[in-house]
């Protein structure tokens, strides 16, 4: 579905901007980042090596791609800033940071700090069926009880997430340690 | 002609193995399972299983993946009719009519389409890619460096311009984005070690594999879990298996789809969302009671199902010709051929000319355990779709770390999918395609070889990208498709072309 470039998508009199407003002021931010991460693939490719002592033919330098791939980034980039500059309506900043802090967004922390934790504490620093019990244990918990909207009984909650730590870490380190005979971190 | 025959028969004997069979039957199963569950999409299950194939012998792996493929594109169409939320993206049109047919007590019935629909599509898939894959090698044997780099920019940008969702400039981002990845380490023209910053990991640059398991597992088990509504599933009470004529009455609809699909498939990096919806437009605009779409319309959902499964067999025509991966489970399909020794590109069909035949026979194969099991497990796979996604992600998780890890056993590929799940998860939800962005990564290196090859071979000059003829008709359509991807532009030129026909409506 493609919008046409600068219409107002939302009605004036709705309280709250539309999820395309809110979608374009995101866009306008993340449109500043890409074009400078544009610009600083340009001066890295600018600055980098080009291998003239190995007199190598000007065309050929490793930075040629990179160069045109930064300028195109940077391009692409400036171009969607100004689309969503233009989508953007009064209020959709609010409106966006009001996403950020929701309940939807917290899950998605959670999940992330769970998996952060996991992948980055526990694996190397014990058996990786432990590691892996004890993630899947703490996700199943936290997400059918205090993140739950409709939270089941705890104890139901606690059986399921030892059983599916015990037979998951388990049974993903038989099934690929044993029998495919793959290496675990 | 006979050779292909020949050929054919020689690749499904090969698979009537008791092993080959035993393979075909778990990894359909793993498939549809992997389809059913809300959040899991195919690339994901291709991708995820790449490391439990490591072992096997190359011909069985690349079958196994095959079905899980196959499988999992097919079995989204019971979640898309049971649940109106699509399994993978790929099943979303099917939501449209498969849905409504559920609430009106015709769930069996529209399974039953589906799954009959799904596998005549495939059908329609395979003739094509037995016919036109030998003919589009043998014609890439004579493409040089020029019209690779070409074809590498055409992947990118078509792919770019054909799934960014709200404005083509996401999907030309994400494609820049994804070359920029395979720009890291080092080249192959001249060995030189580009943005490594200093990290020797980096050196080798960024696997592809790890790169997919986070942008497509870590980033959906982010965007499932944000979801906080539950679904809730349509009882089935018809029967399952549907009749010759409730399927061939809508045959025209079925070729129309499968030649659909198959044409979207042959496009580079542009999948099976877009040939089940561009076939389903088009059902729509023939239909002769386009009313009833999105109502229950047994023909949408035909339409809907032949598309998508057509592009699966028709992706195989860029990827093993070309090495132009057609989707992005293709292109993860290629990172595996690679990893087992198989080189696709267009010198397959010189070194290794049974294994297109042998690709045929696994996608024949699978569609046919699909349709088995697709007809006669319906209540199994009702109970796969009750599995409550709290206590499959954590697992789901588990299994991103090993597969990431397992196949260079290094810590750093798992850093590698961690940080592709959380940049993949933010641009997904910004609404960037993912598809570019993976056939940028795959691309990255063959443009930019290509391209520099070719200008060293002229000293520089790079007259020839224009004038040898493939070269300057790939650069006229890339061009185009750009041009008409900028509002003014394709305003413009739609008002002339509707300029005659607005007038006659007037008059």
């Amino acid at each position: 579905m493609q919008r046409p470039a600068g219409k107002r998508t939302y009605d004036m009199t709705t309280p709250a901007p539309s999820e395309a407003a809110v979608r374009a002021r995101a866009d306008l931010l993340t449109a500043l980042v890409l074009v400078a991460l544009g610009l600083a693939v340009l001066y890295l490719s600018w600055t980098m090596d080009r291998l003239e002592v190995r007199r190598i033919h000007p065309s050929t330098i490793p930075g040629l791609v990179p160069l045109v791939l930064g300028a195109a980034l940077s391009l692409c980039g400036a171009l969607l800033a100004w689309r969503s500059w233009r989508l953007a309506t009064p209020g959709s900043g609010a409106a966006l940071l009001r996403v950020l802090l929701s309940w939807t967004a917290l899950r998605v922390a959670v999940v992330l700090a769970l998996a952060l934790v996991f992948t980055l504490g526990l694996v190397g620093r014990m058996p990786f069926w432990l590691a892996a019990g004890l993630f899947i244990f703490a996700f199943i918990l936290l997400f059918e009880t205090v993140l739950a909207d409709e939270p089941r009984p705890f104890l139901v909650s606690l059986f399921w997430a030892l059983a599916i730590a015990v037979a998951g870490g388990g049974g993903i380190y038989y099934v690929f340690g044993r029998i495919f005979l793959v290496r675990l971190p | 002609m006979f050779d292909g025959l020949i050929l054919l028969g020689q690749g499904i004997v090969h698979f009537l193995t008791p092993t080959g069979l035993f393979n075909v039957a778990w990894a359909t199963l793993l498939g549809l399972a992997i389809g059913i569950l809300p959040g899991l999409t195919a690339t994901m299950g291709v991708a995820l299983l790449v490391t439990l194939t490591y072992k096997m012998p190359p011909d069985q792996a690349i079958l196994t993946l095959m079905c899980v493929y196959l499988g999992a594109i097919y079995g989204g169409s019971r979640t898309a009719i049971l649940l109106n939320i699509p399994g993978p993206p790929a099943n979303a049109a099917a939501t449209l009519d498969g849905h409504p047919l559920a609430r009106q007590g015709k769930a069996g019935l529209a399974m039953g389409l589906a799954t009959t629909s799904s596998t005549l599509g495939t059908l329609v898939g395979i003739f094509f890619l037995a016919i036109i894959a030998p003919v589009l090698s043998e014609a890439a044997l004579r493409f040089g460096s020029y019209e690779f780099f070409w074809l590498a920019l055409f992947g990118v940008v078509i792919s770019g311009q054909m799934t960014g969702s709200d404005t083509p400039l996401k999907g030309y981002i994400a494609g820049i984005l994804g070359l920029l990845v395979a720009m890291i380490g080092m080249e192959t023209l001249h060995a030189h070690q580009r943005f490594t910053f200093g990290i020797p990991a980096l050196g080798g640059g960024i696997d592809l594999i790890p790169a997919m398991v986070g942008a497509f597992g870590l980033a959906e088990i982010l965007s499932s879990m944000k979801r906080t509504a539950v679904a809730h599933i349509a009882p089935v009470n018809d029967r399952v298996i549907p009749t010759f004529s409730e399927i061939f009455r809508y045959w025209k609809t079925i070729i129309r789809s499968g030649i659909i699909g198959t044409f979207v498939g042959i496009i580079p990096g542009v999948g099976e969302d877009v040939g089940s919806w561009s076939s389903y437009a088009a059902a729509k605009r023939a239909s002769k009671h386009p009313e009833e779409f999105g109502k229950g319309s047994q023909e949408g959902l035909i339409a809907a199902e032949t598309g998508d499964n057509a592009v699966v067999s028709a992706a195989m025509i860029p990827t093993l010709t070309l090495a132009l991966p057609g989707s992005a489970a293709a292109a993860v399909l290629i990172a595996a051929m690679l990893i087992h020794g198989i080189r696709p590109g267009p010198m397959l069909m010189v070194e290794n000319p049974a294994f297109l035949y042998q690709v045929v026979a696994m996608l024949l194969l699978a569609t046919f355990a699909n349709l088995v099991f697709g007809l006669s497990l319906t209540r199994l796979f009702i109970k796969v779709l009750s599995v409550p996604r709290e206590r499959l992600m954590a697992v789901i998780y588990v299994l991103c770390v090993v597969g990431s890890f397992a196949i260079t056993q290094r810590m750093f590929d798992v850093y590698v999918m961690l940080v592709f799940g959380v940049v993949g998860f933010i641009l997904r939800e910004m609404k960037y395609p993912m598809a570019p962005l993976v056939l940028g990564i795959v691309l990255g290196d063959l443009l930019d070889l290509n391209l520099r090859r070719g200008l060293q071979l002229t000293n520089g000059d790079p007259t020839p990208f224009f004038t040898r003829p493939i070269s300057a008709v790939i650069c006229l359509i890339i061009v185009v498709v750009v041009l008409m991807s900028i509002p003014a532009v394709s305003k413009r030129v739609r008002s002339l072309l509707t300029r005659s026909g607005g007038a006659q409506a007037r008059s």
